[in-house]
């Protein structure tokens, strides 16, 4: 899914995005407004499907990302805060490595770069949970950190 | 008092009004602002008896001169606020290519000025007037379009950049010509006053974001407005007091705010009263133009339009074609480039300040803004219409193209 993102000067900015059956272009105003156009190939002119303002953009756009209704249980979760640094949670499965260590014993924070800022365990959310708090099965863990940091680790989390 | 206030609210209902009937005609409304001016201007409402009021006409009153300055100023601080010099490096050969093509306008209009008038002051200024293409009519009707979404809409955003970045430079140097009486070497020093001055903005520019983010960090909006106000207006006067061009050194300004993290805001909150004071300046333009003076320059308006806007149409398409486009969208963007609007008017009022500081001979003075005038009233409309009406255009240029290149090169398909 290729997305090709330009400048538009003294408007906003553009995002071109690659569909099967032609292409999605974004046009975000400097105002806020947001238009929506649709091209069936590279070479036609693009005509406009929608516009929104922003509010309506956001509320749209919030609905299509799945903030409401997700039907599908996505394998992991992330936001992108400001900077690129990523939000994350996992899950800790059976058969993970990390069960039963200790978030010292574990050295995340050395290992792989990545905070684990908390821990949603049942009902209950541990934050900012100690050097000696014990990992359980069915843990969540909420971590920040650069998409490097996160990939790395991924591979301790599942061994 | 009461009639000055009424004046003005006699002015803006006229703004407001013609400004909705151009929506309405699909046009820009910076014709219908001019045309507003002088019609209710001395030199023609003046010039009539009404029934029942007798002769009664707006005239040029003080405010609206200096609100007609401001709307000068705050043109061109957006102009700096958006310019982004990372974008023009990013794209540096194509944006280059396109803009230096299209510098081939500012030589046909020197020559017509030349020509016609037979000094360097008035074809220097003919030349940047026919040079320069309207970004806020062109940018509304790529939107009004759709083209925004296109890949026609990059080259002539592009070639506007690099023409916002030159008559930066043009309008230091003409006002400066100008109100050093039109000789060029007994205003060299003005020059070097001028690109001095030039120099220390950009200086203030690259070092002194972290004042300009100091000044307005704070989330108190009425503050950020009025500080970002204070320091353009106060910075321009000051440059007007020099001397130099208050236009130049508010792109300066804007482009100084445009590094901070409050760019975006500050667009927010300033466009109306850039609307504002825009429409003043147009209004106004219309005011101080008399148009028994286009019978005068009618035949000098008619040689520029036909000269510069088959120029322009060949610099636009090849600027297109520079930033590979096919026949068809390069056609689009000659169309469109044709368009001229509110920058002419503001170098013709480097002719008309200079003028009236006794500088420039009166008569002239009036000659070159009465063709700006005539000038940008025909060519705004022109391009406008150009763009709505492309199709035949575009057929006509791509089946032309396609008989002479039979290789097939106009039209690439990708």
């Amino acid at each position: 899914m290729p997305i090709t993102e330009s400048d538009l000067p003294g408007v906003g900015k553009k995002f071109e995005i690659n569909l099967d059956d032609g292409e999605m272009v974004v046009v975000i105003h400097n105002t806020g407004k947001r238009e929506v156009f649709r091209r069936p190939n590279p070479d036609a002119d693009s005509e406009k499907v929608f516009e929104f303002s922003d509010d309506l953009a956001r509320t749209i756009g919030s609905i299509i990302e799945g903030a409401h209704f997700q039907p599908v249980e996505p394998a992991t979760q992330e936001t992108t805060l400001p900077g690129g640094i990523l939000l994350e949670w996992y899950e800790l499965h059976p058969g993970s490595p990390l069960i039963g260590e200790t978030l010292e014993s574990a050295d995340i924070g050395n290992r792989t770069g990545l905070a684990v800022v908390a821990i949603q365990r049942d009902d209950e959310v541990i934050d900012s949970p100690g050097a000696q708090t014990t990992l359980r099965e069915g843990d969540t863990l909420i971590g920040v950190g650069t998409p490097e940091n996160c990939e790395a680790f991924e591979e301790i989390l599942t061994g | 008092m009461a009639e000055a206030l009424l004046e003005l609210g006699v002015m803006f209902a006229a703004i407001a009004g013609v400004g909705a009937l151009a929506n309405r005609l699909g046009q820009s409304v910076i014709p219908f602002y001019i045309v507003a001016g002088m019609v209710l201007g001395e030199f023609v409402l003046g010039r009539v008896a009404l029934p029942v009021v007798g002769t009664t006409y707006i005239p040029e009153s003080e405010f609206i001169a200096i609100g007609a300055e401001l709307g000068i100023v705050f043109l061109l601080f957006f102009l700096g606020l958006e310019f982004n010099l990372d974008r023009l490096l990013a794209r540096r050969r194509q944006i280059g290519t396109a803009g230096t093509i299209d510098l081939a306008n500012f030589g046909a209009g020197f020559v017509l000025g030349w020509l016609v008038f037979g000094a360097f002051l008035p074809a220097f200024l003919i030349a940047g007037i026919v040079y320069i293409s309207s970004s806020a009519v062109i940018t509304k009707s790529l939107i009004d379009l759709g083209w925004i979404a296109n890949d026609e809409a990059e080259p002539m955003l592009g070639t506007l950049v690099y023409e916002d970045l030159f008559i930066a430079v043009y309008l230091a140097v003409a006002s400066a010509i100008a109100l050093g009486g039109g000789d060029v070497g007994a205003a060299a020093v003005d020059v070097g006053i001028a690109i001095g001055f030039i120099l220390g903005l950009l200086g203030l520019v690259q070092f002194g974001t972290p004042a300009f983010a100091r000044l307005v960090d704070t989330t108190n909006r009425e503050f950020i407005a009025l500080r970002s106000i204070a320091t353009v207006v106060l910075v321009a006067g000051g440059a007007l007091a020099l001397g130099v061009s208050e236009a130049v050194a508010a792109f300066f300004v804007g482009m100084a705010f445009a590094s901070t993290d409050h760019t975006h805001e500050i667009e927010t909150l300033l466009e109306p009263v850039r609307d504002t004071f825009a429409a003043v300046f147009f209004f106004w333009i219309g005011l101080v133009t008399d148009p028994l003076l286009f019978g005068g320059v009618a035949a000098l308006i008619a040689l520029a339009v036909i000269v510069t806007t088959p120029t322009k149409l060949i610099t636009g398409f090849l600027a297109g074609r520079a930033f590979d486009l096919n026949a068809r969208r390069s056609t689009r963007v000659a169309l469109g480039m044709t368009t001229r609007g509110e920058f002419s008017l503001i170098i013709a009022t480097i002719a008309v300040t200079a003028g009236e500081a006794g500088a420039f001979d009166p008569a002239l003075a009036a000659t070159i803004n009465a063709f700006a005038v005539g000038y940008v009233l025909v060519m705004a409309i022109l391009g406008t219409t150009l763009m709505q009406y492309s199709e035949p255009f575009e057929s006509a240029v791509a089946s032309w193209l396609d008989r002479s290149e039979p290789a097939g090169d106009g039209e690439s398909s990708g």
